[in-house]
């Protein structure tokens, strides 16, 4: 059953719904005046919506505008049979809607007040997992529901928040590696069974890379090692300590994008779009091995990398673009 | 992909003792890892071993490293002049993200691409000694018509192995008892009753490096493959092959076959029937009879050996016009 997910601004008395998947939190007590920049910041990265309420009253915290004061909604706290702290229930419940205004996870914590590091932190953790994913608002959904639970785990478990989650306890099959990622060193604690594709995706968070096949014949996972490209699915990430990989998220330098990535853009070398870092990947390692001669060249240059969707001409056209 | 203990071989020498599974390139070892029809506990890890990385050409002939990594191969200008059939069959093969790591060493000892080899549902003898062969009566489009016993009809997969079984090349290995080299056509084991035997090397013996000879023949050689698509796919047949030409008759010939047998499939009469004949379309087809005589097809797969011998007539006439 979608909730209801109806509140009414304390100025003015509109009634306004937050964009979905959204975050509502019910908690004792929120700064007045809506939060601080810094937690604003982050949901203006993520591009997710967080309602605050308290018994006295709420804000809606929106990436595209001002925060909102919003009035008490005590109907909203019996709805979902939260009580507050000074009525024996948890300090804290926070809900996560999906994009169907379903509650895919809820959690009572007991959160240290006051409440915003808490949920500051939850909100970097969701936009560290949905790098990339911006727009694909299932995957956000889920994402928030991940990172959201398990802040929270922490908070209630009266632990330190990291950057990132807490490595399993070494044992004889783990390895603490170092592996260089476009240009920044991460540790990791890892099986030397794992995938370099894995520890990209599931360790580092740097989900651009795409698990296709994961035996070697899609090309979705290329990346480059060394700058040369290989199917990332392949390869241990233990024996790649020393070595420079560069993913999809390391080839724009800022804001400015790769000369390949602009040229796919410019030339539409893409339907779904779950092929396209490999095939850029793919493409700037074609083009780092030598000047493909023509279209042919490239199209066998591209064998490697599968598009389900059939964009060949485009790729073709975009690579061609950036040969030049 | 079971728990496996990983480790870097410093040395040569502390390889052959790590008494472990050798890793290079890792794009078919690990690949058959993931899905458990390879299942080992220790793997060690060559990449630390440059000089094995090497190769180097001289008058005599051409000395690939064990790790030099198809890309390497095919794009050496030695290669591509004096052995160009190698660069063609490499270039031939699997795709550009498999090739720049993908090893001489590797290549070898790769394992077959059949289908019922990777389904650990089926039955296959070669994955598990006596349980049986389901491909015998499966889908065989794939599948080897030469070489094969009633235990295996699994194809060798390998392009690069075919120029290499054509042009005499030499395997040199090393072990705990010391160095040794085998003739190529030695180094893979026909099926017969025993499919799980698919190499002469000992426990801990390692591929150091392969020698190619020089020769006319090789420097006109050619690969010529056909396959269900344009690129990325493994052959359904091909042929490797080199004509010396002197004064209007053939001097010597090389040709060696892919796709249709159970390993690289070298066929010494039909290069014999070749040396003093004139070249030409007929003579090459007549070739290409004895080169498949013997075949025996099976279900899906019965149009290989035509396939294979056009494949054999087209790889010896491209050779013999090559200037």
């Amino acid at each position: 059953m979608p909730g209801n997910l109806d509140f009414v601004l304390a100025s003015g008395g509109n009634r306004i719904s937050p964009r979905l998947p959204c975050v509502v939190a019910l908690c004792a007590s929120f700064p007045e005046g809506g939060g601080g920049e810094a937690l604003r910041a982050e949901l203006r990265g993520l591009g997710a919506d967080l309602v605050v309420l308290t018994p006295k009253g709420g804000v809606w915290l929106s990436p595209d505008s001002d925060p909102k004061p919003l009035l008490a909604a005590s109907s909203f706290w019996e709805e979902q049979g939260a009580r507050g702290a000074e009525r024996g229930g948890a300090p804290l419940t926070v809900l996560v809607y999906d994009e169907n205004a379903n509650v895919r996870m809820r959690k009572d914590a007991d959160a240290p007040v006051p409440v915003e590091p808490t949920l500051l932190a939850a909100v970097r953790e969701a936009r560290l997992r949905s790098r990339g994913g911006m727009g694909r608002r299932d995957l956000l959904a889920g994402t928030l529901v991940a990172a959201v639970g398990f802040v929270l785990a922490q908070a209630c478990a009266g632990l330190k928040t990291h950057d990132e989650p807490t490595p399993p306890a070494a044992g004889p099959n783990l390895q603490d590696i170092t592996l260089t990622v476009n240009g920044e060193k991460r540790k990791l604690r890892i099986e030397s069974r794992v995938s370099l594709l894995d520890a990209l995706r599931e360790q580092l968070q740097l989900t651009g890379t795409k698990k296709g096949c994961d035996m070697g014949q899609c090309g979705a996972c290329t990346v480059l090692i060394d700058g040369t490209r290989v199917n990332s699915c392949l390869q241990l990430a233990v024996a790649h300590e020393g070595h420079q990989i560069t993913t999809i998220e390391g080839l724009a330098k800022g804001d400015k994008l790769h000369p390949m990535q602009q040229a796919f853009i410019d030339c539409d070398g893409f339907q779904c779009g779950y092929c396209t870092p490999g095939q850029i990947l793919s493409a700037v390692g074609l083009l780092h091995e030598g000047r493909p001669a023509d279209d042919e060249a490239i199209r066998e240059g591209m064998s490697g990398n599968i598009c389900r969707c059939g964009a060949y001409p485009n790729i073709v056209a975009a690579i061609a673009q950036v040969r030049g | 992909m079971k728990l496996f203990t990983y480790q870097r071989a410093k040395s040569l020498d502390d390889a052959i003792s790590a008494g472990g599974t050798f890793l290079a390139g890792g794009t078919s070892l690990i690949d058959l890892m993931k899905i458990e029809v390879l299942n080992y506990d220790r793997l060690v890890d060559l990449a630390k071993l440059d000089d094995l990385r090497k190769i180097e050409a001289d008058a005599k002939g051409l000395k690939l490293g064990a790790l030099a990594t198809n890309t390497a191969v095919a794009q050496h200008g030695d290669v591509k002049q004096r052995w160009p059939g190698i660069s063609q069959a490499l270039l031939s093969g699997a795709s550009p993200q498999l090739r720049n790591v993908a090893t001489v060493a590797g290549n070898l000892l790769q394992r077959t691409r059949c289908a019922y080899y990777r389904d650990l549902a089926t039955k296959c003898n070669k994955r598990n000694p006596g349980q049986g062969c389901d491909a015998m009566e499966g889908w065989t489009r794939m599948h080897a018509i030469l070489g094969t016993s009633d235990k295996c009809i699994a194809a060798h997969p390998s392009d690069f192995c075919v120029a290499l079984a054509a042009l005499d090349a030499v395997v040199h290995v090393k072990g705990p008892k010391g160095e040794r080299e085998l003739p190529f056509g030695d180094l893979h084991l026909l099926p017969g009753d025993h499919p799980e035997r698919e190499f002469a090397l000992q426990p801990d013996e390692l591929i150091t490096h392969v020698f190619v000879p020089a020769s006319a023949a090789a420097a006109k050689s050619r690969y010529v493959k056909a396959r269900d698509r344009q690129s990325y796919a493994f052959a359904l047949a091909s042929c490797a092959a080199g004509v010396e030409v002197a004064g209007g008759s053939i001097r010597s010939a090389r040709i060696a076959l892919g796709g249709v047998g159970t390993k690289p499939w070298r066929v010494p009469e039909a290069e014999q029937s070749l040396v003093g004949a004139q070249p030409s379309k007929e003579t090459f087809r007549k070739a290409a009879e004895i080169a498949l005589r013997g075949a025996q097809p099976r279900g899906d797969n019965a149009f290989k050996a035509e396939l294979a011998k056009r494949c054999v007539v087209r790889a010896l006439l491209t050779s013999a016009e090559a200037a």
